[in-house]
């Protein structure tokens, strides 16, 4: 019977060639860092972002995303932002940055009024274990902040 | 006694590992949440057209089955199964592949994008129903219960692994890099029901016997081909595990 | 321009005037980073992704987003929204390599 040798006959060739592990291949990665074309550090995002005006860590952003992100190439966060959303105070524009990755830019998110609510949810990758930092632009000129740490790793089989 | 420290040791390290390194279950379910917005809704969607363009649609897919259009869910529910036409237990790929073949045009291979996007338009027709395979239908379909179940419990490979080592119910729960192993069967991970799905680990969606393949492939072992008599075994051994839970297609997965 | 494949949903299903709602936008789209190398030749694949996400109600701008390659594959945006009356929600989105593409649905509250 043919069938046979899907389950009894194969595997043997398999044996002895090792499997790398991912945590190797993870490493091999890295000897050979290639760069973001978008490259930006932390400080000069930061700056940009707030022309150098401080930034408040506020408990009015409500900022959700894994403490362990299974897989650093789809990283969920979500954020809700404390505002009336009216026209004379609203949130502006949040930003979503990546500490460690070559470009820490993920997305700057626009607002207005008509939102409603200032509430933003997408998947972003990390390269790393980092830290993201959410810095909400308020209608009043001031920015707000919020950090969390996402422990990036390879979850699961395959 | 030192053994019995380092055993101690090794244990204790063990468990310690598994605690640090699980996911809390506000991760899990933050993860979950993800299926809301589940981007293999676009990939089913673009499914649905070309089973419209190739195969006539779900009137040209329910004829070709010999069902009435509004048994069709139903129908589908019950796959793998014995198809008489094709005199054989086939997959509901295979049947794509029938029909494309009696309609004049060159099937869409098993592993590619296309037809895993239309075998997922295909299957979720049946959202919403309960899986009904019936394994004891017929003879093929004992056979390949049969055959699926041997495939599931035979060791393999190098490491002399089986599916049933990593998903027996002794194992259930442990934890594997982050993630417990699955209940296959469960309501949760309702292996029978949420395939094809989106994988977040390759953005893509994929079939069920695909992400059997890569099973094999990280556990050692010899790949058994998309659409073999083992593999649809295998299938109709996995979806019978969780049969009764509602189909939902496309589903979204690590 | 290539027609890039892409999906707005509206949550809840039913909603009346003056109810938020929540707004998913996704695109079929590589997202490539410009640091990922081809296995077959060995060479970088060049960047490209979603750059620009403007999301519009009857033609006013309700939101608009800068989008870096750092986003996941696939991408999915979701916001919220505040139904003002019946109309058109479309959203257009380009990519780094300067297409354009765009998406809409109809807004239509029950009350």
């Amino acid at each position: 019977m043919q069938r046979r040798s899907f389950i009894k006959g194969f595997g043997v060739v398999l044996a002895a060639s090792a499997v790398v592990p991912v945590t190797m291949m993870a490493e091999e990665a890295k000897k050979a860092p290639v760069q973001s074309p978008n490259k930006m550090n932390i400080d000069s995002a930061i700056k940009a972002i707030t022309g150098g005006k401080a930034l408040v860590p506020s408990s009015k952003i409500e900022f959700k995303a894994p403490e362990i992100a299974e897989n650093g190439a789809v990283v969920p966060v979500k954020i809700t932002v404390e505002s009336p959303m009216t026209k004379d105070d609203y949130v502006k524009a949040i930003h979503i940055l990546a500490k460690k990755n070559g470009n820490v830019r993920c997305t700057d998110i626009f607002l207005t009024p008509a939102n409603g609510t200032a509430h933003f949810a997408t998947r972003i990758k990390l390269g790393e274990t980092q830290d993201i930092l959410v810095i909400a632009q308020m209608s009043d000129g001031t920015f707000l902040s919020a950090t969390q740490n996402v422990k990036v790793t390879i979850g699961g089989c395959g | 006694m030192k053994k019995t420290l380092i055993l101690l040791a090794a244990s204790a390290a063990l468990a310690f590992g598994g605690e640090q390194f699980s996911m809390s279950d506000a991760d899990r379910a933050m993860y979950a949440e993800m299926l809301e917005s589940n981007p293999a809704e676009m990939f089913v969607a673009g499914g649905a057209d070309l089973l419209e363009e190739h195969c006539g649609g779900d009137a040209g897919l329910a004829k070709f089955l010999d069902v009435s259009e509004e048994k069709l869910p139903e129908y589908i529910a019950g796959f793998p199964r014995y198809v008489k036409k094709l005199e054989g237990v086939v997959a509901l790929d295979q049947v794509l592949q029938a029909l494309m073949a009696q309609n004049k045009q060159k099937p869409f291979a098993l592993k590619s994008a296309e037809m895993f996007a239309m075998s997922a338009y295909a299957k979720s027709i049946a959202n919403d129903v309960e899986i009904n395979i019936d394994v004891t239908a017929n003879a093929p379909m004992k056979k390949a219960y049969a055959l699926g179940k041997e495939v599931y419990e035979t060791k393999r490979g190098g490491r002399g692994l089986a599916c049933l080592s990593c998903h027996s119910s002794d194992v259930i729960g442990s934890i594997l890099r982050t993630q417990p192993l699955p209940d296959l069967g469960d309501a949760e991970s309702n292996s029978g029901g949420t395939w094809p799905a989106y994988r977040m680990t390759k953005s893509s969606l994929t079939t069920i016997q695909k992400r059997f393949q890569g099973c094999m492939q990280n556990a050692l072992l010899a790949v058994i081909p998309l659409g073999s008599e083992e593999m649809v075994a295998l299938e109709v051994y996995i979806t019978n595990l969780g049969k009764g839970n509602a189909i939902a297609i496309p589903g979204l997965k690590r | 321009m290539g027609k890039v494949k892409s999906l707005i949903k509206i949550k809840p299903n039913k909603y009346n005037t003056g109810d938020i709602v929540k707004v998913d936008f996704m695109v079929m789209h590589p997202m490539e980073t410009g640091m990922r190398t081809d296995k077959q030749t060995g060479k970088l694949v060049p960047a490209d992704y979603i750059n620009e996400v403007k999301f519009f109600f009857n033609d006013a701008l309700i939101t608009n987003m800068s989008v870096w390659e750092t986003v996941s594959t696939n991408p999915v945006f979701t916001i919220n929204f505040k139904v003002p009356s019946e109309g058109t929600l479309k959203v257009v989105f380009k990519d780094n390599k300067g297409s354009t593409n765009e998406q809409s649905t109809k807004i239509k509250p029950k009350g």
